[in-house]
């Protein structure tokens, strides 16, 4: 007879075989931990009146990756309509099985699914980014959702406000740093895929749209998701902001970035700071002393 | 003797907290008795699922049910899990921490399923102990739940009611008794849910769940996505009468309606507390054998975007 622990792993290594459970007592990780073949199953699993082991241990296997793509299908749910049924439940048995939940908690199982669709992707012809790329643009928007709407936030806070910016002097305006709020993230992406999730969100038939260079942030309020895509440059200073840079520093790599837009700058930083903290972005101001 | 419920009161007859209920409870705070939450869903949350829980938590008595304590595993407790379940029943003053009678996985892995035991005197030793140090780490009685199952093992060799009551007794824990996983298990291993019920020990029943399944005709599933069927009820009233009453639960996890008629749902229950006791028909055919069923719970929360 075996012990509990060579049973459990001989169940789950059955249960969780993706060729299903009659490969998966026959498999030699099945029969180095219970050797029996489907003949002798009954050795270890008793049938009920009605149905065989075998029938029985299915159960568990078709629940278990049914259950799984459940829930991988209402965390991206947006990639599933880009993807169509078939070809999303392909990818999510393919990654249930490289990526198994290791964890206590279903709100992880989907964690590695954009890394997985960037592992697995068709090599790169060299023309730009296409349609596997905004696939992974579009599972790392959605995963980045789930984590910004139940982590930490600020509700309930008070955030800063433009005035208190206003209030600083220019030495101490340039000395400063803005704390941002824990759940602001920034991310660059090579398509569209925010407008693509709206109006997918809002019941519409968005085309495939064409890459184009995207420059998000997004932050929750009043325990919502947020999101704003901001043009380049803008991107570039709130980062640098983010990233603990003075104001000073970051504006002077920011004019560094500028380009051709160096002289509309001044006229842009002030309503750029009024919409980032209108929006909630800043928890404090951080003056040196 | 051990007092009726290890001394929790009777909560009267509550419903899970599920988050397509948010919003209407938020703002109608409706008149029941208690809810159940599914621990894993609000444990690490920072954001809306937690705020609604303090909110709710405020108002009413909470109790918490989890999925993943995986009490009959092989693999070493999960501390970092205890501490964070620890946390969140002192934060909501969780009036019992409850779980299920299973593994979830082994090897690190978590299939996210109850999976059953074999019933015998090494599995018995083995969940005792782990129960002991799990009430030992969260200093309180830990409350156990019989799963819903679907397979039975060659090396069982006791029937389910047996293996609850000794480990009952053994760990000093209490029993979350749910009337329909005894149903639908009933039917899935062909044993007799009424001796079941007259053989746990009802003393250590602190709760009762009740839950509608589905009928896929050589079996039941535990899909908790519809009305609790009249077989359940009749044994829910015999549960009842054993016991003398404990907090009742239903859980709707799937298809879920508007809240008031899950509400409507459990209030139900009133009809079968005290009265006369009729035996359940081990096999009424509720509905065509339905391939689709998958067993609850699933503890996914899907995020809000604007």
């Amino acid at each position: 007879m075996p012990n509990l622990d060579a049973l459990q792993r001989w169940m789950q290594s059955v249960i969780m075989n993706p060729h299903g459970v009659h490969t998966g007592v026959e498999s030699d990780e099945s029969r180095r931990l219970i050797d029996v073949g489907t003949a002798e199953v009954e050795d270890v699993v008793t049938r009920s009146q009605n149905l065989s082991a075998m029938e029985r241990l299915d159960i568990y296997h078709r629940a278990y990756f049914a259950r799984l793509v459940e829930c991988l299908r209402d965390e991206f749910p947006v990639t599933l309509h880009a993807l169509g049924d078939e070809a999303f439940e392909a990818f999510a048995l393919e990654y249930l099985q490289k990526y198994p939940s290791r964890s206590y908690t279903l709100n992880l199982l989907g964690a590695h699914f954009p890394q997985f669709l960037a592992e697995t992707r068709p090599p790169d012809e060299g023309d730009g980014p296409n349609w596997p790329d905004f696939l992974i643009d579009l599972a790392t928007l959605e995963l980045l959702f789930g984590e910004v709407f139940d982590g930490p936030g600020v509700e309930g806070q008070q955030l800063l406000g433009v005035e208190q910016l206003q209030a600083l002097d220019p030495e101490q305006w340039l000395a400063s740093r803005l704390v941002p709020v824990p759940c602001l993230r920034l991310l660059t992406l090579r398509f569209p895929v925010n407008k693509y999730y709206r109006a997918v969100r809002k019941g519409t038939e968005p085309t495939f749209p064409q890459p184009a260079a995207t420059y998000l942030a997004v932050t929750r309020r009043e325990y919502v998701v947020r999101h704003y895509a901001f043009p380049r440059l803008q991107h570039f200073l709130l980062s640098a902001l983010v990233s603990g840079q003075t104001v000073g520093d970051a504006l002077e790599m920011t004019a560094d970035a500028a380009g051709p837009q160096l002289s509309r700058l001044p006229g842009l930083l002030h309503k750029w700071f009024r919409n980032w903290t209108a929006e909630g972005f800043f928890l404090r101001v951080e003056v040196p002393a | 003797m051990k007092p009726s419920r290890l001394g929790h009161p009777n909560l009267g007859l509550g419903v899970g907290l599920r988050t397509a209920h948010f919003g209407y409870l938020l703002r109608n705070f409706p008149a029941v008795d208690w809810f159940e939450v599914i621990s894993e869903n609000f444990m690490d949350s920072g954001g809306r699922p937690r705020h609604v829980l303090e909110q709710i938590a405020e108002r009413y008595p909470v109790v918490m049910h989890g999925v993943s304590l995986s009490i009959g595993s092989t693999d070493p407790l999960n501390f970092d899990y205890l501490s964070r379940l620890k946390r969140l029943a002192d934060t909501v003053n969780a009036r019992w921490v409850s779980d299920h009678l299973c593994w979830t996985g082994v090897a690190s892995l978590n299939a996210h399923d109850l999976l059953p035991i074999p019933l015998n005197e090494e599995t018995l030793a083995h969940v005792v102990k782990r129960i002991r140090t799990v009430q030992d780490y969260l200093e309180r009685p830990l409350v156990l739940e019989n799963p819903s199952s679907y397979v039975t093992f060659a090396d069982s060799t006791m029937p389910e009611w047996e293996f609850l009551s000794r480990m009952a007794e053994e760990a000093d824990c209490g029993l979350l008794l749910d009337v329909n996983n005894v149903y639908v298990s009933s039917v899935n291993h062909d044993f007799d849910p009424v001796e079941y019920v007259k053989s746990v020990p009802h003393r250590r029943v602190v709760q009762f769940h009740l839950a509608g399944h589905t009928d896929c005709g050589t079996h039941r599933i535990d899909t908790h996505d519809n009305h609790v069927i009249d077989p359940v009820w009749e044994l829910y009233r015999l549960a009842h009468q054993c016991t003398g009453g404990a907090a009742t639960l239903l859980e709707w996890d799937a298809r879920i309606p508007e809240f008031p008629v899950v509400h409507a749902e459990v209030l139900k229950a009133k009809q079968y507390m005290g009265a006369a006791l009729t035996t359940p028909a081990p096999k009424v055919q509720l509905r065509a054998s339905d391939a689709t069923a998958l067993p609850h719970p699933l503890s996914y929360v899907v995020p809000e975007v604007a």
